[in-house]
């Protein structure tokens, strides 16, 4: 009778680490901002200490793709100039988004189905901090970031101001940014500062970057498009300190496309707020 | 009794039969399986003394049975959806993670077997403690 409860907690002692993303209970517990591996006596409120000038911080790129075979490769080159550790999810697309991304020298993960977004990234950090790196940028497949705008994001954090670093289109400059987008995105915005409190000036945006341990708190249960709310109710709730960085977000035809209609918006909404009530 | 009352009663005694069993045998949750057969008995009822139901709407206030057994139909179907849907979205969170699993264990071999001068993080398995 009590063998097996022992036994059970024994084994949850062992694998707790590599079961961490995989047990509902430790998403409530992941958010204490320091955990269990890390010393205890350092305050989570603080920066994680500066990089050494002698070692290069591993950054990683995590792009979740899905169906973008049509950009990929470019996305792909223009990211490699300015990182070359790149990280493609391939989100179970039925184009040949895969098997372009696997002709670059990029780490390619496939999701055999399809699962969302925010499911893709989620993979992608795992995959990431499996790799050991130090910091993990997130980066839109449909071409419209900069990737330029890579080293202002890492930059904070490689400096030790900030664990978290958020793109933000409207401290920066956007392209061609449609009215009824920018409308929306503003909904979104307010939205997020009503449900998680924060004051972020730009909920929306695919490119943000994470040093290690904030990695480590980010667990999206949230599959869909909905992450992105839930991504700042993370890094809000870590404690650890974030900041925005003003990015360049270019609106082309295509990725226009790929965006999110009015009624979608709704749908994440929904989405998200029933996330919150489920555990 | 009328042809109607006999063809409900049939389909009933199936449902019946199959949710017992099934209660019996351990298929189903003692608690799911408990009001499967409870529902049917009372539908059973209903079918066969419709009288019954008049009675206890009255009791209740509203005019016709029918209009019980509507408003009963109603909830019941509006718990069963949100139930279903409770369900889907867990069912949705268990593929992921299923997926996700597949995924990296699929992607680990692209990684370098040792992770040189990597003391944080890496390979799972030297992280235990």
């Amino acid at each position: 009778m009590v063998w097996p409860l022992a036994k059970s907690a024994f084994d949850r002692l062992v694998d707790s680490d590599w079961a961490a993303g995989y047990d509902p209970q430790s998403i409530s517990r992941g958010f204490a901002g320091v955990r269990k591996n890390e010393p205890m006596t350092q305050p989570s409120t603080t920066a994680h200490d500066a990089f050494p000038a002698s070692r290069n911080p591993r950054v990683y790129v995590v792009i979740p793709a899905y169906n973008e075979a049509a950009v990929i490769a470019d996305v792909i080159t223009a990211v490699k100039a300015s990182c070359p550790d790149i990280i493609v999810v391939d989100d179970g697309s039925r184009d040949a988004t895969g098997a372009i991304a696997r002709r670059s020298s990029v780490y390619v993960i496939r999701h055999v189905i399809n699962r969302g977004q925010g499911a893709a990234l989620q993979t992608g950090i795992e995959f990431a901090l499996m790799a050991g790196a130090d910091i993990i940028v997130t980066f839109d497949a449909d071409g419209q970031h900069d990737a330029a705008d890579i080293s202002r994001l890492t930059a904070p954090i490689i400096a030790g101001a900030c664990d978290i670093a958020l793109g933000s289109r409207f401290l920066g400059e956007t392209i061609d940014l449609p009215a009824v987008r920018r409308l929306l995105l503003r909904a979104g915005i307010l939205f997020t500062r009503v449900t998680s409190g924060a004051a972020v000036s730009d909920t929306h945006n695919g490119l943000r970057a994470f040093s290690r341990r904030a990695a480590e708190c980010i667990r999206l249960r949230l599959d869909g498009m909905a992450h992105a709310s839930e991504i700042i109710d993370q890094v809000i709730r870590s404690g650890l300190p974030w900041r925005e960085i003003p990015v360049t977000i270019r609106y082309t035809d295509y990725s226009r496309t790929k965006g999110q209609s009015s009624r979608g918006a709704i749908k994440i909404a929904m989405h998200y707020l029933l996330g919150r009530v489920m555990r | 009794m009328n042809g109607f009352q006999v063809l409900i009663l049939s389909v009933l005694t199936l449902l019946f039969a199959a949710s017992l069993t099934a209660l019996l045998r351990g298929w189903s949750g003692r608690r799911e399986g408990i009001v499967w057969c409870g529902l049917c008995m009372i539908a059973a009822v209903a079918t066969i003394w419709p009288q019954v139901t008049v009675r206890v709407a009255n009791a209740l206030g509203i005019g016709r049975g029918a209009d019980l057994v509507f408003y009963c139909a109603v909830v019941v179907m509006m718990v069963g959806f949100w139930m279903t849907y409770i369900r889907l979205r867990y069912l949705r969170r268990d593929v992921t993670q299923l997926v996700r699993h597949i995924a990296l264990l699929e992607a680990r071999s692209q990684l370098p077997d040792a992770d040189p001068g990597d003391d944080s993080g890496g390979n799972p398995s030297s992280r235990q403690h």
